[in-house]
């Protein structure tokens, strides 16, 4: 069972004046479900869409379209505050940028126990209690010295933690880690994705791990799903998907990742384009422009998502022709 | 990366010596609150020669850069060690000659320069700016090369009339790029040029900084904490720990036989892409603080080689300082554990 | 003055400093004591307060009083200030002038940044009709002339006191300042903190009040500042031209009496000049007290920025300074 199912989602922002207003299609036709106890990954190029995706499900934009099914109805729309708490009660989201996410003026004590005492998650005498055991979770010891500074007096590192701490207070069922680590130090960041992997294992959250680092993707994440420019183009198992790419844009990623095995080796070529959300994009395969392996359909006709090995499937007329055309 | 291949790294590393740090000590204020950021860093930068500079964050790689640029700010202030640069000291130079030398010789391109772009201005006029602050070349002249540079770079050269917001965060900073190569330097430093981006517009933009660099012949100092990326992109690499120069190894020796603990926990904080997966445990601890940095060996609370039931060592581990040691030609470490492994052999 | 461009963007509030232990002052007041400028100001605002509130105990006579004995009388001990051509004490009347103008300024700069706060901050918070509907609201009045309506206003109305001022300098004055917290509010808005807050459940009421408006303190209290000396140096102004409760004792009723008998004329400068140096020192105090919080406020205005500027202006890739790092 599915904790979270979200079918068909899309998002258009408008931009330019009253009078020429285009769309710009940040999100597309995005399908997936979050299981629990699994981390599913979304790659993708800066610009691509994750953010937008995990913004949505997260109810801080509303979609123009597509359902997002939890708990058996769709979300996508409810307004009633009542329902719209229940649904931030189960399901948080962490920021990329901790130096961001938190509220400079606050301190790290306002941060963990506002989220207790808006659901009340536990009667009002045990609320410190309780937040410090949520800082001791997310390794910030000794608590009751981080409960008291303020944002600016904490590392990068240990700004996220309180950022995942306060996800945690609700005792969620799905969390949307929007790139947790890429702005901390390489030393930092298996510290936390091992605890993801940990909360995963322990409490049988469902994540969504967004992030552009794929060796990371495939270090915590169960599935992957890869965007590019609003639409997913491949889905599968993280390590099928990483060790046979069904896309070329997909392999396109994985080449580019810095490796010093591939030192001397030879290169995927690809021509430039940019993989952000189109402006009131046409018919056709959005990777078009960069693919080596373009034919002529390719730029009239949108791929279909097709599973064209069990469990992985791609948007690509070549490697994943539907089976109309096979 | 493919022009690695083309020139060997042996013969680019035989070259003379372009810039030479010497004990090189940079403090920020002075007395009980003074903080040595830099604390005795030996480096040497050969003509041509990709240097790349890792570290965790706040381990002084960026105070590094502006003390070879002279352009530390009070409170900081080298005290101690010398920058020579093709053997002439640049210490204690009078600011005029600076000036001119920076521009002649060595250019920067400062962390998150992407935001250093004048939002209101023109790329091309920012690049002519730049240039007319320096040399005597007349606005017409000055354009059609920044239209030449941005070329270079990979950007249309139409886009000299565009403004920085309606480029990408890739675009500016090869922008940046193109300006800090703009005075054909000997030396560029990086500083995370790319720590912004992701990792296609990274590999396009080092693609693009090897390429000129093919073409020009200038060295290049690359600040980064991603030891992966310097790994694929760098000649030598120097590892620095809490203000101080812990490895020197060409790039393929340190990705294959990395000889310093931490420089070891640093290379398996990175998960790899293939192969198999076991748990990593990043490096436990945190970068002490460099205003009270522990005794002897300053990785030494969190080397997993430390701990006094090896009482000879320990006792050296905490109360003197390790200092850099050949081990091969060209690989240098300063630990104590590595030296006696050394003498063993 | 950057308090006239509300896209300039700012750094948040500046957290709480821990002073010896437990004693916590406000960061941004932390901030203004280290500021050479708002210091000073703040001294001098300070001064007039204390001035102000001990009135009552160092005037010499009832501000009114008068005593053609002792009229016309150049400033000595016993008349520190000298004599109106009343024979009233000057000193008196400044001192005691000093009440009514800090008092009206305080009060026309609580409402008028009270209104513009509470509309502006909500209304770039809630976006739509709300935004739209406060847009036009401040575009109204920003639209009437503000000096002809308070000649008009001070002008018609029965009851010319402190209150009917400090009301309609309000009315005139916040306009401006809502469409400066507004333009702060919306580059605070898209700020992940308050999307965070937002994901976590928080009211909007709550996020407006208890997450928003704490990081707009510094911009809030420049408002208010700003707002407190035109209304002082409007209400003096007013007074002069005549056009106030002459019956009351303020620095510009006094200006009014001095200019009236043209004092100056016959070689008497003191009744013009000590209420107008009180007048000027109020509003230079002011003046550098919001010079201080706009540099603190604003790392584009700190003095250092031209010296860095030209520094790094010899380098390549150095036009500018990347921003500090904790705003990334
Ligand atoms: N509020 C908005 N208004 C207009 N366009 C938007 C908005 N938010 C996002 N977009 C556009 O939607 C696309 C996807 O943006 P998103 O932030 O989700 O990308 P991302 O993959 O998270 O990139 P990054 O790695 O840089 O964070 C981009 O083209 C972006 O310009
Ligand atoms: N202006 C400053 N005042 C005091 N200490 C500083 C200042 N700038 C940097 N430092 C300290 O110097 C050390 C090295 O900093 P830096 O060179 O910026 O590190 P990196 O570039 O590796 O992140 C750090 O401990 C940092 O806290
Ligand atoms: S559909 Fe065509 S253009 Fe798109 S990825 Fe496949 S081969 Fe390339
Ligand atoms: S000297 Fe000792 S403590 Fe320091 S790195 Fe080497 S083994 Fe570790
Ligand atoms: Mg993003
Ligand atoms: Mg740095």
């Amino acid at each position: 069972m599915s904790a979270l199912e979200v079918r068909e989602l899309s998002k258009h922002f408008s931009i330019g004046g009253a009078l020429r207003r285009s769309h710009v299609h940040a999100v597309e036709d995005v399908s997936f479900a979050l299981r629990p106890g699994t981390i599913t990954a979304l790659v993708g190029e800066s610009g691509s869409g994750k953010t937008t995706v995990a913004r949505l499900l997260a109810r801080l934009y509303d979609p123009s379209s597509g359902a997002v099914l939890f708990e058996g109805s769709d979300v996508s729309h409810v307004r009633r505050r009542r329902d719209v708490l229940h649904y931030r009660s189960q399901v948080q989201i962490i920021f990329q940028d901790p130096f961001g996410s938190l509220n400079p003026v606050k301190t790290i004590r306002h941060h963990v126990e506002r989220p207790l005492r808006i659901h009340h998650i536990v009667p009002s005498a045990q609320v410190e209690e309780r937040a410090h055991e949520l800082l001791r979770t997310v390794g910030l010891v000794p608590p009751e010295e981080i409960a008291a500074k303020y944002p600016h007096e904490l590392s990068g590192g240990q700004r996220q933690r309180v950022a995942i701490a306060r996800a945690l207070a609700v005792e969620p069922k799905i969390v949307l880690a929007d790139e947790p680590t890429s702005m901390l130090d390489v030393s930092i960041r298996i510290g936390i994705l091992n605890l993801m992997v940990k909360l995963k294992e322990e409490r049988g959250i469902a994540f969504l791990y967004v992030t552009h680092d794929l060796a990371s993707a495939r270090y915590v994440a169960d599935e992957i799903l890869v965007m590019y420019a609003g639409q997913i183009v491949e889905r599968g198992p993280v390590e099928q998907v990483l060790a046979e790419p069904l896309h070329p844009y997909t392999r396109l990623l994985l080449a580019a990742v810095p490796d010093p095995a591939k030192r001397d080796a030879e290169r995927i070529g690809t021509r430039k384009g940019v993989a952000s959300a189109a402006v009131d994009p046409p018919e056709g395969c959005r990777f078009v422009s960069r693919c080596p392996l373009a034919i002529d359909v390719c730029s009239h006709v949108t791929p279909p998502l097709v599973e064209a090995r069990p469990a992985q499937a791609a948007r690509c007329h070549v490697t994943a022709p539907a089976p109309s055309t096979r | 990366m493919t022009a690695l291949a083309e020139e060997p790294a042996v013969r680019r590393t035989s070259r003379k010596a372009l810039l030479e740090l010497r004990q090189l000590a940079v403090e920020y204020g002075s007395g009980a609150r003074g903080v040595r950021a830099v604390d005795g860093v030996d480096l040497e930068i050969r003509e041509g020669e990709v240097v790349g500079l890792a570290g965790e964050s706040g381990c002084g790689k960026t105070t590094v850069a502006n003390a070879v640029l002279q352009i530390l700010r009070p409170p900081a202030r080298i005290v101690g060690g010398s920058v020579l640069y093709q053997g002439e000291d640049l210490v204690g130079k009078k600011p005029e000659e600076l000036r001119r030398f920076r521009w002649r010789n060595v250019s920067m391109v400062f962390q998150s320069a992407m935001n250093a772009l004048n939002p209101v201005m023109r790329v091309g006029d920012q690049f002519v700016d730049a240039m007319r602050a320096h040399e005597r070349i007349d606005r017409r002249r000055a354009l059609a090369r920044a239209g030449e540079l941005l070329e270079l770079v990979g950007i249309d050269r139409r886009r000299v009339r565009a403004y920085p917001h309606e480029l990408s965060g890739g675009m500016r900073q090869r922008v940046i790029i193109a300006m800090a190569l703009s005075l054909n330097p000997d030396l560029v430093i990086l500083d995370e040029p790319t720590t912004a981006l992701d990792v296609v517009v990274q590999r396009e933009i080092l693609q693009q900084v090897e390429a000129l660099r093919r073409d020009f012949g200038f060295a290049v100092l690359f600040i980064t904490h991603d030891l992966s990326l310097l790994l694929e992109f760098a000649d030598r690499i120097a590892i620095m720990y809490a203000g101080e120069l812990v490895e020197t190894a060409p790039a393929e020796r340190l990705g294959t036989n990395p000889r310093h603990p931490y420089t070891q926990r640093l290379l398996q904080s990175f998960p790899p892409l293939s192969g198999p997966l076991e748990r990593l445990s990043g490096i436990p601890g945190s970068p002490p603080d460099l205003s009270d940095p522990p005794s002897g060996c300053r990785f030494h609370p969190r080397c997993p080689h430390c701990g006094p039931e090896r009482p000879e060592l320990y006792g050296r581990q905490t109360t003197e300082r390790p200092v850099l040691r050949e081990v091969e030609p060209g690989h240098r470490v300063a630990c104590h554990l590595v030296e006696e492994e050394e003498e063993v052999a | 003055m950057s308090q006239l461009d509300p896209t300039i963007d700012l750094p948040l509030a500046a957290p709480p400093r821990r002073v010896r232990g437990r004693i916590r002052v406000p960061g941004w007041v932390a901030l203004l004591l280290r500021n050479r400028k708002s210091r000073a100001g703040l001294c001098m605002v300070l001064f007039m307060v204390l001035v102000a509130l001990v009135a009552p105990l160092i005037s010499v006579a009832h501000p009114n009083d008068f005593n053609l004995l002792a009229a016309r009388q150049a400033p000595s001990w016993h008349h520190l200030f000298g004599t109106t051509d009343q024979g009233s004490d000057i000193f008196s009347q400044v001192v005691l002038g000093a009440r009514r103008s800090l008092l009206l300024g305080a009060a026309a700069g609580i409402l008028a940044t009270g209104v513009a706060a509470i509309l502006g901050i909500t209304a770039a918070y809630s976006g739509g009709l709300v935004d739209e509907g406060v847009n036009f609201l401040t575009n109204v009045f920003l639209t009437i002339p503000p000096i002809p309506l308070l000649v008009v206003a001070s002008g018609y109305l029965k009851s010319r006191g402190m209150v009917t001022m400090a009301v309609v300098l309000a009315l005139v004055l916040w306009a401006f300042e809502a469409r400066i917290l507004r333009g702060q509010a919306l580059s605070l808005k898209s700020r992940d903190f308050i999307l965070a807050a937002k994901a976590s459940g928080e009211s909007t009421p709550r996020i407006v009040f208890g997450e928003l408006m704490p990081n707009m303190i510094s911009r809030i209290a420049a408002a208010f500042v700003l707002v407190f000396y035109i209304a002082l140096l409007t209400d003096a102004g007013l007074e002069f031209l005549g056009l106030g409760d002459m019956t009351k004792t303020s620095w510009g009723v006094t200006l009014y009496w001095a200019q009236t008998n043209s004092t100056v004329l016959q070689g008497e400068w003191w009744p013009f000049f000590f209420p107008g140096a009180a007048l000027a020192f109020t509003v230079l105090g002011l003046v550098l007290l919001l010079a201080g919080i706009d540099e603190v406020s604003n790392p584009r205005l700190r003095t250092e920025r031209p010296e860095r500027r030209r520094l790094l202006a010899a380098l390549v890739g150095g036009r500018l300074v990347a921003r500090a790092e904790a705003s990334a």
